[in-house]
């Protein structure tokens, strides 16, 4: 097992949102966007008035490779899919396969994807690679959203080990009757 | 190791090369530290296309480029009658202390320390109350928590220690005052009824009914509500209660007796305060400037010398003005509402640029390193005031001592425990958001600010959204009186109806509620407004 933990190919460790201790910040968008050429990975959810960072979950079975017509989405040998930059050609196919709008120039109908200016990149959609360049061969280095979460709500965690931490992969748990407020 | 000076958190950051003119900045690798969105964006500051490296002056309304030595001859040519040095407060000690040597030996200008007015005032009343300054590493340890105002958008890494205590001990106090309901009062467990102004009643309230004898502070009537009774009596109880302040501008004007309440109510529970300031340095500028004697924000610019000079700090931003003639020189790393409206414009270093000394958590010195070198030709603030100084013949400088940074500021401040505020009707606040203020301007300058952030926010309550016909990201025109500004609409789930929150970081949403000077001449935060909401315009103001 290398440091992302493959099974079978797919990562094991994927990068978890706890509800519960979001502050809404954008800490994680803006180290995103910073680090991967101003095209961030991290889409928003508009759960209301809520608006929630919502991260590629690294699907086992990932329809935007599957779709994907330039074979621009491939997954390496770690597991991880990630989006060749200069094969891309910007059809937008794993948008509309992505499904959980991660992939998306739109979240909950409003425009929440922070597109780049640059004429090359401005009009791809873009694709989380669980910070590979900060990750592989070092134990302890997390993607760069969850180092930069103050409150700690992103959590890069082994899927087998995200129910002991009371978390599922849809992240974690909103109280009863007011499902914006944490606990 | 360099670090953020934005806000008391100090983070560590770690700067990275991303292409020829580009720059990253991040915590270091593998440390488990973490890094808010202007700690993220002091990379893209650094060489910004807009960043200003060379000096120029304006004529007859028309800006043109002059030599280094011509932009300090025209200052130096004003200054004979006096000049007022109108120096940012959360620069590094050093820098402070080596500014007001050079003003001590050139002897023309009076020098005076900007921050925030309303930090100022919430920290001369903590001050003044004796509390406790808790660091960050000890929130953890305590057992209640009190949030005042949107301590949480202020310094979002204060969060993660109260949420470690809550995952411990999940019955923990967490109780809220802040009518602008910024994100802490989604985790609250005792939600203040506090109407907009009110902070000061709320907190009397919460005060009074953890046991604290308000009377014999000088209050002799105690409000109560409900809220404010359960929430004092779930605080009671504790052993160490962690009071979490930010000071708004566009809440209230009472800033310095809430922060001697809250600190006295700190006290009494055995805990302490933690001030969430914009900029990391702001209570080793309000004790240096009782130190060296410096002259207060409100008499610097109301009366004196005709020649104001504005070094790091976007003084018209902050007070929400937007009179010329007012600064008549300033020294910026990047243009803002200050620079526009000067007669000449020198550039400067940016804080990430400059080594120094921060008085953090009350007592612990916290040292510095620079990102990079200032580009050439670009100086620090104490290099610029010394070229000044040089400028006007002055050769020598008697060293003076290091203020203390840790004596407290001694002058007990003059509270008003009779003052209430009525607010308007439909009230207009400002909130403070992670991203934006502070970064060298009030208006951010780092990419994903200016991509993701680059209109203010305007919260509502869903039912006045609803009732108004307005949706999530909508954009409005908000009015204020005769002035606007363009937004996009925010729901907000703890919202009271009839109030509307407005981001702090920009200039032009401080320009609806401008900074004014009381009947005793002081300069008070704005008090929250009237104001309209309408559709989006075809142009806006």
């Amino acid at each position: 097992m290398n440091t992302i933990g493959t099974h079978s190919g797919v990562v094991a460790k994927r990068v978890v949102l706890n509800l519960d201790r979001c502050i809404e910040c954008g800490s994680c968008a803006s180290a995103c966007f910073t680090s991967h050429a101003n095209m961030p990975a991290i889409s928003f959810a508009g759960a209301g008035p809520a608006l929630l960072p919502v991260v590629c979950r690294q699907c086992n079975a990932a329809p935007c490779v599957e779709v994907c017509p330039a074979d621009a989405m491939v997954r390496d040998e770690q597991g991880v899919v990630f989006r060749r930059l200069f094969r891309c050609t910007g059809c937008g196919s794993c948008a509309w396969a992505c499904p959980f709008g991660v992939l998306s120039e739109q979240g909950a109908g409003v425009p929440t994807s922070i597109r780049s200016t640059d004429r090359l990149t401005g009009h791809q959609v873009a694709k989380c690679d669980l910070c590979r360049d900060r990750v592989t061969g070092d134990d302890a280095a997390v993607p760069r959203c969850v180092a930069a979460c103050p409150a700690g709500a992103l959590v890069f965690v082994d899927e087998h080990q995200a129910p002991q931490a009371r978390l599922n992969m849809l992240g974690g748990r909103t109280t009863g009757d007011n499902p914006y407020k944490r606990r | 190791m360099p670090r953020c000076t934005l806000c008391p958190a100090v983070c560590e950051l770690g700067l990275t090369r991303t292409g020829p003119d580009g720059w990253r900045t991040e915590y270091p690798l593998s440390e488990d530290r973490c890094i808010c969105p202007r700690g993220s964006a002091i990379g893209d500051l650094v060489a910004h296309s807009r960043r200003i490296l060379s000096p120029r002056c304006r004529t007859e309304g028309r800006w043109h480029s002059v030599s280094p030595a011509e932009a300090l001859d025209r200052i130096v040519s004003r200054s004979r009658g006096g000049v007022t040095i109108l120096l940012d407060g959360n620069l590094p000690c050093e820098e402070i202390a080596a500014v007001a040597a050079w003003c001590q030996a050139w002897k023309a200008p009076q020098l005076c320390l900007v921050i925030e007015p309303a930090d100022e005032a919430l920290l001369l009343g903590t001050e003044a109350s004796g509390a406790e300054y808790l660091p960050s590493s000890s929130l953890a340890d305590c057992d209640a928590f009190l949030v005042i105002g949107g301590a949480l958008g202020a310094n979002p890494v204060c969060a993660r220690a109260i949420l470690d205590r809550r995952k411990k001990e999940p019955n923990t106090p967490w109780v809220v005052i802040d009518p602008g309901a910024g994100v802490a009062a989604k985790f609250a467990t005792h939600r203040v009824d506090c109407p907009v102004g009110g902070e000061l009643s709320s907190v009397l309230a919460v005060a009074g009914a953890a046991g604290v004898d308000v009377r014999a502070l000088g209050w002799s009537s105690v409000p109560q509500t409900a809220s404010a009774t359960a929430a004092g009596k779930a605080l009671a109880g504790c052993k160490k209660l962690a009071v979490l302040l930010a000071a708004e501008h566009g809440r209230t004007s009472l800033w310095r007796e809430i922060g001697f309440l809250a600190g006295t109510l700190a006290k009494t529970l055995g805990g302490g305060v933690a001030v969430q300031t914009a900029g990391a340095n702001a209570l080793a500028a309000v004790r240096m400037a009782s130190a060296l004697g410096t002259v207060p924000l409100a008499q610097a610019l109301s009366d004196g010398p005709a020649m104001r000079v504005a070094v790091g700090c976007d003084v018209l931003g902050m007070l929400g003005w937007a009179e010329e003639g007012t600064v008549q020189a300033a020294a910026a790393p990047l243009p803002n509402r200050t620079t526009e409206l000067a007669e000449v414009v020198l550039p400067l270093a940016l804080a990430a640029e400059i080594k120094g000394t921060y008085l953090v958590d009350g007592s612990e010195r916290i040292q510095t390193w620079p990102l990079l070198s200032p580009p050439p030709g670009v100086l620090t603030p104490a290099g610029l005031v010394e070229q000044l100084a040089r400028r006007a013949r002055v050769t020598t400088l008697r060293p003076s001592p290091q203020p203390d940074l840790s004596a407290r500021v001694a002058v007990k401040p003059e509270l008003s425990p009779s003052a209430v505020e009525d607010p308007p009707t439909r009230a207009l606040l400002l909130g403070r958001q992670a991203s934006h203020a502070g970064s060298g301007a009030l208006t951010g300058y780092g990419a994903w600010q200016a991509a993701a952030c680059g209109e203010p926010d305007v919260q509502l309550s869903i039912e006045e959204a609803r009732r108004m016909g307005l949706k999530d990201h909508q954009p409005v025109v908000v009015q204020v009186g005769g002035r606007s500004v363009r937004a996009r609409v925010r729901l907000a789930s703890e919202l009271t109806g009839g109030t509307a929150v407005l981001s702090e970081g920009f200039a032009q949403t401080r320009a609806l509620m401008p900074a004014r000077f009381d009947r005793s001449g002081e300069l008070v935060p704005a008090r929250p407004v009237e104001f309209t909401i309408g559709g989006e315009p075809s142009a806006s103001k």
